[in-house]
Formats: structure tokens, sequence, C-alpha cells
């Protein structure tokens, strides 16, 4: 069921060797590749007709869900809509990710919407790779959007990952966060030659002791571009920050625009944002170390993306 | 072993008034010989010249005239891993702090293994790391203490023949400035390593061979402790003079 192509893209968005373990769903070229549910876990086409329905039953723990999407027919650009419901106090990982093969010239992309609904006390992790390989020249386009809902004291880790090949990636994020949950948001990013991304985030602390943590780590090559966005509003006593650093290795061009909205009196919120070439004092202690220079940049680089 | 040949180090001047030359002489004809599997402190006044020295050592500054010569071979020439790979290391004064890097990152590249058991030999030789260290990042969070702990086991990760190590003690706590003394004299005596230790720590000065005084970037004095003695107890190497002693024929008389 799997060729060569699909196991290589696996490998590179879910790090899966082939078929996954637990509840599933791999959507390839546009159409059903393959979908397993578990007991806990129901997966099914939405009403619509244009995206799936993730239901993890309450009180769920240690299972995971992989919705992985396959890209390698020249042309074509799929769009998604898929919800995840997260049943109270449920405590599970969910991995996504689209990987693109071009093999032409000729453009593909992929535009997914995935909402969550994260119940109360449940718990959430969420994987999300962007990868685009393949030897062909036709311009990658992402566009990811994830809305999130968390209700009272739940919880959300979300790793948000594109290293390189995508040429045009548009993001956008949002969240309202409940009282006592607390959502972390880690974004990576990296980009070459002329790719451009770029990351909008609306993040609403709305409940009493509501926590996030937007971080951004972006480096650029080449002469790409990405610009990165965050309005971070509370509406209650609440605690946020945003930490974004941006490293420019070549010609690259970065923006980076945190905005903090306190509309009440106990928020609490920070941010902390660079933009800059590697540090000279970090290339100095790697090659103190026996490292080539080129050898410390990739180090470094790999240890702010990691 | 290793031989400092009439040293000199010169960079702008900043701040100097217009009549003033664009360059300052930072490191003044410095010539010195250290020998193998020896134990050095060096000290001076702040802003005397010793990190300057350790740097040209290491290859972080270019030397504006003279020569390093390390077993017999010119590596005035070298680029800092080439100078690494030959055996020099440097504990940096003020250590680079990254984001993400891990300790662990820091130690697998020094020792050239990531194998579990290889480094956590090795904290344990080091000892005063402590093994839950490893997966921290090297980063702003950690305290003036750790982090100069995580340097220091970097640099006898890499089995050094030469270890510079510059103010090891800053921001080490009472408990511990005892056992890192007994750590690198443990490292000389085990690995013949020479060991050049940049400190205003008696506890160094205490367990050198010998004892390099640097003053306005020349050495002032080298020798054992004894001899330094008068020196160090006397005020001409106060470094307010400058300010107090600039105008007229006013002196210095405490
Ligand atoms: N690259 C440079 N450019 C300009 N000035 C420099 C440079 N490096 C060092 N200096 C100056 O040279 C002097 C010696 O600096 P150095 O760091 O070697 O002092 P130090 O003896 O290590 O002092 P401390 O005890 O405070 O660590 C200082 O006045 C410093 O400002
Ligand atoms: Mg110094």
């Amino acid at each position: 069921m799997l060729d060569a192509i699909d196991k290589t893209v696996l490998k590179e968005v879910a790090d899966l060797e082939g078929l996954p373990k637990g509840a599933y769903n791999i959507r390839k070229n546009g159409q059903l590749l393959g979908r397993e549910v578990s007991a806990n876990i129901n997966i099914e086409a939405n009403e619509k007709g244009d995206g799936i329905v993730v239901d993890i039953k309450p009180g769920t723990v240690d299972e995971s869900v992989h919705i992985p999407v396959i890209l390698s027919q020249a042309g074509l650009h799929d769009v998604v809509y898929n919800t995840f419901i997260i049943g109270e106090n449920a405590d599970v990982t969910i991995v996504a990710g689209c990987g693109i093969h071009c093999g032409s010239d000729e453009s593909e992309g992929h535009s997914g919407i995935h909402e969550f609904r994260i119940k109360s006390g449940a718990r959430v992790k969420y994987v999300e790779k962007h990868v685009a390989i393949g030897e062909g020249t036709g311009k990658r386009t992402l566009n990811p959007t994830t809305k999130v809902f968390m209700e009272e004291n739940a919880s959300a880790e979300m790793e948000l990952t594109q290293l390189g090949g995508v040429d045009e990636a548009k993001r956008y994020n949002e969240a309202k966060i409940g009282a006592g949950s607390v959502l972390l948001i880690t974004e990576r990013v990296m980009t070459e030659g002329e790719q451009k991304a770029d990351s909008k985030n609306e993040i609403e602390l709305s409940g009493t002791g509501s926590k996030a943590n937007i971080v951004s780590r972006s480096v650029l090559k080449g002469d790409s571009r990405q610009d990165f966005y965050v309005n971070l509003t509370a509406r209650a006593k609440c605690y946020g920050h945003i930490e974004c650093d941006a490293i420019i290795m070549d010609n690259g061009n970065n923006q980076t625009i945190p905005a903090l909205r306190a509309l009440h009196p106990d928020a609490e919120l920070t941010h902390e944002a660079s933009i800059g070439k590697i540090a000279n004092d970090q290339l100095m202690k790697l090659m103190s170390l026996g490292l080539a220079y080129d050898e410390a940049v990739n180090k470094i680089i790999q240890g702010f993306l990691k | 072993m290793l031989e400092l040949k009439n040293l000199r180090f010169e960079a702008p001047a900043g701040d100097a008034g217009k009549d003033a030359p664009p360059l300052r002489m930072i490191i003044n004809d410095i010539s010195f010989t250290f020998e193998a599997g020896g134990f050095y402190a060096i000290t001076g006044p702040n802003g005397s010249g010793k990190t300057t020295i350790a740097k040209l050592i290491m290859g972080i500054n270019e030397l504006t005239a003279g020569k390093i010569i390390f077993d017999g071979q010119d590596i005035s020439q070298m680029t800092i891993n080439e100078r690494s790979r030959a055996g020099i290391v440097y504990g940096f004064q003020n250590p680079a702090r990254f984001k993400g890097t891990t300790f662990r990152d820091l130690l697998s590249i020094a020792a050239g293994t990531d194998d579990e058991n290889k480094l956590v030999k090795i904290i344990a030789r080091v000892g005063i790391c402590s093994l839950d260290f490893l997966d921290k990042p090297v980063d702003s969070k950690l305290s003036g203490g750790e982090i100069k702990k995580i340097e220091l086991a970097t640099v006898i990760a890499r089995n050094p023949r030469v270890a510079i190590y510059d103010e090891p003690d800053t921001g080490i706590d009472l408990w511990t400035i005892g056992p890192m003394v007994e750590l690198l004299k443990k490292e000389q005596k085990e690995h013949n390593t020479t060991t050049i230790v940049v400190s205003h720590n008696k506890a160094f000065l205490e367990v050198a061979d010998t004892l390099l005084l640097l003053k306005d970037g020349r050495i002032a004095y080298s020798g054992n402790l004894e001899g330094a003695m008068p020196m160090l107890e006397d005020l001409s190497l106060c470094t307010f003079s400058d300010v107090c002693e600039g105008e007229g024929n006013v002196r210095c008389y405490r």
C-alpha cells in the first residue's frame, strides 16, 4: 500500500517506518490511503466532507493518533478541515504533518486547518512537521492553520516544525485559553534560498490562571524571508510569555513583531525577541573544543532548532 | 613546551581623546616559557591583560607581533580549532551562553563521543558537576557558578595537553573551591597537563609551581609565591593609581 516515496515522506514528517501503531489516518493526494480507529479514538469524515473528525473519548490516556498527509501529485492543491475533540481528562499525543514530494515543475500545496477542542482536564501533545523533498522545481506551498479552544485546567503542548524545502508557508495559529489551562507553542522554522515563511498568531488568555508560552526559533539561510507576528491578549489574571529568536545566516530578511495586550489589571505579560547572526562567543567556544568554523555553525543551528 | 616570544597585542583605544594614539598596547612585549606538566597561576589587576594573553594562546585574539611556539612548532598562524586539536584548550572567563545547546552537546563535542557511559565517566572524573546538568541547556538560565562548572568540565573532557582556565572560581561556592583546586592538581599530576590558571584566589596561587604577575600588559614578576608577596602587597598595583596619581606630583602613599 505504501510506495517508496510514501515511506520516505512518512519517515520525514512522522518519524514512521511504516504504518503507525494505534489510531491513524493517512491522506495521500487528496484521497484516504488508510485509517485505523481504536476503542477510544474514533476517526470519521466530517459532514461537509472536507476533512475528518478525530474524537477522543474522555479519560483516554497514553494513546496516540497519527494523521500524516502525503502530496506527490503534480499540480495538486489539497485543502482539508480536521477537527480534534479531546475528551475530559484524556492524555494523548497527536502527530500530524505534511510531506510534499515534488517531482515536476508544477506547483503542489496543502492548506490544512486543524481545530482542537480541548475539554477540561485534558492534556494533549501535538507534533506537526512540514517538509518538502524531491528534485522537481515546482513551487511547494504549505498554509497550516491551527485553532485551539481550551476549556478549564487543560494543557496543550504544540511543536510546529518546518525545516527546509517549503517555498512558501503562511501559518496562522489562534488560541483561546480557559481558566487554569496552559498552552505551550514552539515553532521552529528554517528557510533557505528564496523561500518565504509567514506566521501569525492570535493568542487569547481568557480564563483566570491561564498561561501561555510562545516560543519561536527561526533560521534564515540564503535570501529567504520570515515574518513572525504574535498578539498575546490577556482578559484575566494570567501569565503569558513570548520568546522569539531569529538567526540570519546569509542575506535573510526577518521581521519579528510580538505584541502584548493586557485587558485585565492582574495580567502578567512579557516578551523577549532577538534577531542577529550567530553569536561570536558561541562560535569561539565550539572552535576551542576542536570544531572547524562550519561545523561549529551547524552545531549551533542544530541545538537552536532542536 | 609552550613558548611566548615577544608577544604584542594592540587594539583600538576606544574613547581616548583625539590626540591619543588610535591604538592601545594591551600586551606589551611578553616573553615566557611554560614547561610541560607545570602548574602556573597568572594574576594581576583587572585590565592588566590576563584574559588577552590566554586568548592569544588559544588563537581567539590575533597577535599584533611576536610568536607562539608549541612543541617546537610555530602555531602563531593556526586557527582556534587547529590549536585545540594540537592540545591547547581555554576555559573562558565569561562562558558563552547558547540557546538550545545542552551540556551534553558541549561535552560530546569536547570528548569526541556521545557515548553515554563515556560522558558519565567524564562527569565523575570532574566531580564538581552534577549528572543532572547533562541535559540542561547551556543558556542564560544557568547560574554564574553552574556555567563555570560546565565550562571547566568541557576543558577537562578534551584531555588537553595545555589547559588554560580563566578565573575558574568566579561564582563558585565556598564548598567547591577546595575540590576544584584538588581537581586541577590531580589532572596535572595524572595526565601531565600543563595547567595555567588565571586567578585572584589565593587557593590557586598557593598550589602553583610558578606565579606570573601581570601589570599593564607586561610580566611584572615570575617565580614562586613567596617572592611575589612583596609585590602583591605593594600598593603600586593599586588599580586606581591612574585616577589618583594623575595630576601633577601626586603620589599614592597608602
Ligand atoms: N579586543 C579588544 N579591544 C579593545 N580593548 C581590549 C580588547 N581586549 C581587551 N581589551 C582591553 O585590554 C585590557 C586588558 O583586558 P583583559 O581582559 O585581558 O584584562 P584581565 O587582566 O583579564 O582583567 P580581569 O581581571 O578584569 O579579567 C582591558 O583594558 C580591556 O578593556
Ligand atoms: Mg580577565
